[in-house]
């Protein structure tokens, strides 16, 4: 492996015109992920008739640079402005917006910074030690009922974060789910509550779901405060987080890492899921569960310490098998397709040095967050000194592009302008965005994978249980529900009258 | 009705089978056309109903770049994903008829105009440009599987596990794969299970792991499992052997008598664009098929093993054959047809 990798990063750093597109991609991607309304997806988009151009190798490598800064750089936003760069950043606001008005800005990005830094060399070192075994063993045991369990696992603590009550946060989670239904059923193509509009046959898209509950949300927030005179501009804190500080979330970083990469190496499900069961993770094991959503600094880091573990487990599936895990390692197929290749077990034998360079770049590039991701942070967080009256517009208008350039329709503006006033109304009485959001993202998935799951073992529970990785997850979610309830109903017995 | 259904089909299959795959040749001869009236005199838009990384997608981009390269004229792919095709279409009906905007689309125009005839008819609201992909199915299995090996040991294995065998594909109500399984199922009389995947990646992961026992795909979609060995076609639903798959039985050797339904992708302009500006469209879009970009591609997609060009009159008879066949479908399978 070692010899491999060497020659990897020889030849990566052996050719000048390699070196600039290493190095455009690793900024390209900070760049437009930290963006917002636009992402690392766009970008992707945008340079795909272009890399027909390059080696192979060198298309291959730009994308694959291109997924892991890109992945990073939405945290930038989603701290500093609750605007999430991407679904997989939605659960690194959830923290890292109350650190930022709280005057921890810094913290909360440095700690990104590293932590997603963490996260996604350990993954690319895994990746290339066992790439071929590790994705036959997640296909041979995780199937649709073991992703429903762990969705199920992830929900079971959804209600802990964000709400002012625990009964408040299920609520927040169950209407989520219910957004979540909307659009057609994902194994009959049934469509339900579209009310007639053929646009939400398609359900309610993640994107204008988050920037409305994130951003609009927030600006209306602030906007209620600066016209009742209580408006405070948050402090610009820009001291980063000690190394000391950083060690006592160790056990944080390493459960993420194991999160995010078993969640990224699953096909189709990639780094979305990783980021939020790595935060629920958090959660779960936390002895301080009401700070979640509160700005705790171990939810920025789980979050992004997951996500960016989840980009070098995707290549696995990919590289592998030819299974790609999300919307950018499906461009890289295409990629792949463009130079005459097909990702799968061929590729190993057929171009190794392709595969040892691109491994090379996705160690170098994480790597690379750490340096320029330093200076990147140092200048945005400049931004936070404009005054809200031209801030809250810019942001408002770069949400609106970024809802309207996914899919192209005005439907996702408006239902990001829904979301936000709705938003607003239930921040207000306590319900919690962060558990609506898990809802959302966490419903859609699940949903389809219990409904693939049910099929494939003919609607009986007793084989769906006899799967040992499903059952004991749905068994440990069982118990998580259970003793929240229990949690729940001793709060109330302890302000009633009569205790 | 049993009789009418018959008919329909078997002038599906007249229109599914006009020309084998022989050597190609271009079948437009005009190597340039005169743009009428200066039109286009910006980038066209092609609107996509699906993502960019699935087949849709592709095709849409190997046909947008033959067709830049022809005439010089850049196209935007703009991806309305959702829906089982529906967003698109919405958008794409919505957008003014004035040549500029171009669809993509797929069989699922027909299937949804068969089941619901308020939604567009692909051969009458819309003017076909060029149908440039044409493909069948097959099932296939894990080459390394040892309790089936071949079409006739599945079905009996089959019918030994009680309906409880598994089979992957996109069986969404009244698609164009539970319709062909349906066809299956009865035709063998054996019972199984399908599990709908929408994403291609889940699909052919679920065979790969075992988590399924077969899978329903076309070819060019699982081209690299063919090659890299993992998986081997046992059935082709096709009246025909394709050279490249001769040694994999048909369905009617194997006593199934349907005419298959064919998975087809073209690109079509509104009805009411002006006329001029859709002869130049036809013309650009059937000789950009003729590229060699797009030969190439249409290659690695095993879509020259059998004949994937339809004309303007071409694809419209191929729709118009379809539809029917699918609505004959549909009333037998009990589905609410509109």
């Amino acid at each position: 492996m070692l010899e491999n990798f060497i020659a990897g990063s020889a030849a990566l750093f052996g050719d000048p015109f390699t070196i600039a597109i290493f190095v455009f991609g690793v900024i390209g991607g900070m760049l437009f992920g930290a963006i917002p309304g636009v992402s690392m997806l766009t970008l992707a988009a945008i340079l795909l008739p272009f890399t027909s151009d390059l080696d192979p190798a060198q298309g291959v490598m730009l994308f694959a640079v291109i997924y892991c800064t890109g992945t990073y750089g939405g945290a930038i936003t989603a701290i500093l402005f609750n605007i999430p760069g991407a679904p997989e950043n939605a659960p690194t606001a959830f923290d890292g917006y109350p650190m930022t008005k709280q005057g921890r800005a810094g913290k909360a990005v440095g700690a990104a910074v590293l932590c997603s830094a963490i996260g996604g060399i350990s993954s690319a070192l895994v990746m290339m030690a066992a790439t071929e075994p590790l994705a036959k063993w997640a296909i041979r045991n995780i199937g649709p009922p073991e992703i429903f369990a762990l969705v199920f696992f992830g929900l079971a603590v959804a209600s802990s974060v964000g709400g002012r009550t625990i009964w408040k946060g299920w609520l927040s989670v169950l209407l989520g789910l219910m957004v979540a239904t909307i659009g057609q059923d994902p194994v009959g193509g049934i469509e339900r509550y579209n009310f007639g509009f053929a646009d939400l046959a398609a359900g309610i898209a993640f994107v204008p779901a988050i920037l409305g509950f994130f951003a609009v949300s927030e600006i209306f927030v602030q906007a209620e405060k600066k016209v009742t005179g209580k408006y405070d501009a948050p402090p610009v804190g820009m001291s980063f987080p000690t190394i000391l500080e950083l060690w006592r979330y160790k056990i944080a970083v390493l459960r993420s890492i194991l999160v995010g990469f078993f969640c990224g190496i699953l096909p189709g499900i990639g780094a979305t899921l990783a980021a939020f069961m790595g935060y629920g993770e958090a959660v779960r094991w936390s002895k301080d569960k009401k700070s979640f959503g509160k700005g705790n600094l171990e939810g920025v880091i789980s979050s992004e310490t997951a996500n960016n573990a989840a980009t070098g487990a995707a290549m696995i599936p990919l590289l592998a098998l030819g299974l790609p895990g999300g919307a950018l390692t499906a461009m890289m197929v295409a990629v792949f397709q463009m130079h005459d290749l097909e990702p799968g077990p061929l590729v190993f034998y057929n171009s190794p040095d392709l595969i040892w360079i691109v491994f090379a770049a996705m160690f170098y590039a994480n790597l690379s967050i750490l340096i320029i991701g330093v200076m990147e942070t140092k200048t945005i967080m400049y931004l936070l000194k404009v005054p809200f009256q031209f801030l809250a517009p810019m942001i408002l208008l770069l949400a609106s592009i970024g809802s309207y350039i996914g899919r192209g329709l005005v439907l996702d503006v408006v239902v990001m302008f829904v979301a936000g006033i709705l938003g607003f109304l239930l921040r207000r009485s306590g319900y919690s965005i962060p558990g609506i959001v898990l809802g959302i993202i966490l419903g859609k998935i699940g949903e389809q994978n219990f409904a693939q799951g049910m099929q494939m073992v003919h609607y009986d529970l007793v084989t769906y249980f006899s799967r040992p990785i499903c059952s004991l997850l749905i068994l440990a979610g069982v118990l998580t529900l259970g003793f929240s309830i229990y949690q729940a109903i001793q709060g109330i017995k302890q302000k009633s009258p009569a205790s | 009705m049993k009789h009418s259904f018959k008919v329909a089909f078997l002038a599906a299959g007249l229109v599914a089978m006009a020309g084998s795959a022989n050597a190609f040749e271009c079948k437009v001869k005009e190597a340039s056309m005169s743009k009428p009236g200066g039109f286009p005199d910006r980038a066209l838009t092609m609107i996509v109903p699906y993502g960019p990384a699935g087949g849709s997608g592709q095709v849409a981009a190997a046909m947008a770049e033959a067709v830049t390269s022809l005439t010089g004229v850049s196209i935007n792919r703009d991806h309305k994903s959702g829906g089982s095709g529906t967003v698109g279409m919405t958008a794409y009906m919505a957008a003014p008829a004035d040549g500029y905007s171009v669809l993509e689309h797929i069989d699922d125009a027909s299937s949804a105009h068969a089941l619901d005839s308020s939604r567009p008819n692909p051969a009458t609201d819309l003017i076909p440009l060029v149908t440039s992909q044409v493909t069948f199915s097959q099932i296939y299995i894990r080459t390394n599987e040892t309790r089936y090996t071949d079409w006739k040991s599945f079905v009996a294995w089959v019918k030994a596990q009680n309906g409880k065998a598994t089979i992957a594909n996109v069986s969404k109500e009244g698609s164009m794969e539970r319709v062909t399984m349906k066809f299956i199922t009865d035709s063998t009389g054996m019972s199984i299970q399908q599990i709908s995947f929408d994403k291609g990646a889940p699909r052919y992961g679920a065979l790969l792991g075992g988590q399924v026992d077969a899978l329903y795909e076309q070819p060019g979609d699982v081209r690299k499992f063919l090659d890299s060995g993992d998986f081997k076609p046992i059935l082709t639903i096709f009246n025909d052997r394709p050279g490249v798959f001769a040694d994999v039985p048909t369905h009617r050797e194997m006593g199934m008598d349907f005419e298959p339904l064919l998975r087809f992708r073209g690109f079509y302009v509104h009805k009411d664009a002006p006329k001029d500006r859709v002869e130049w469209l036809k013309w650009a879009f059937q000789r950009g098929y003729c590229e060699d970009s797009y030969q190439k591609f249409n290659e690695s997609k095993f879509m020259t093993v059998i004949d994937s060009y339809r004309d303007t009159e071409g694809s419209i008879a191929l729709i118009n054959a379809t539809i029917p066949q699918y609505r004959e479908v549909y009333k037998q399978m009990g589905l609410d047809v509109k």
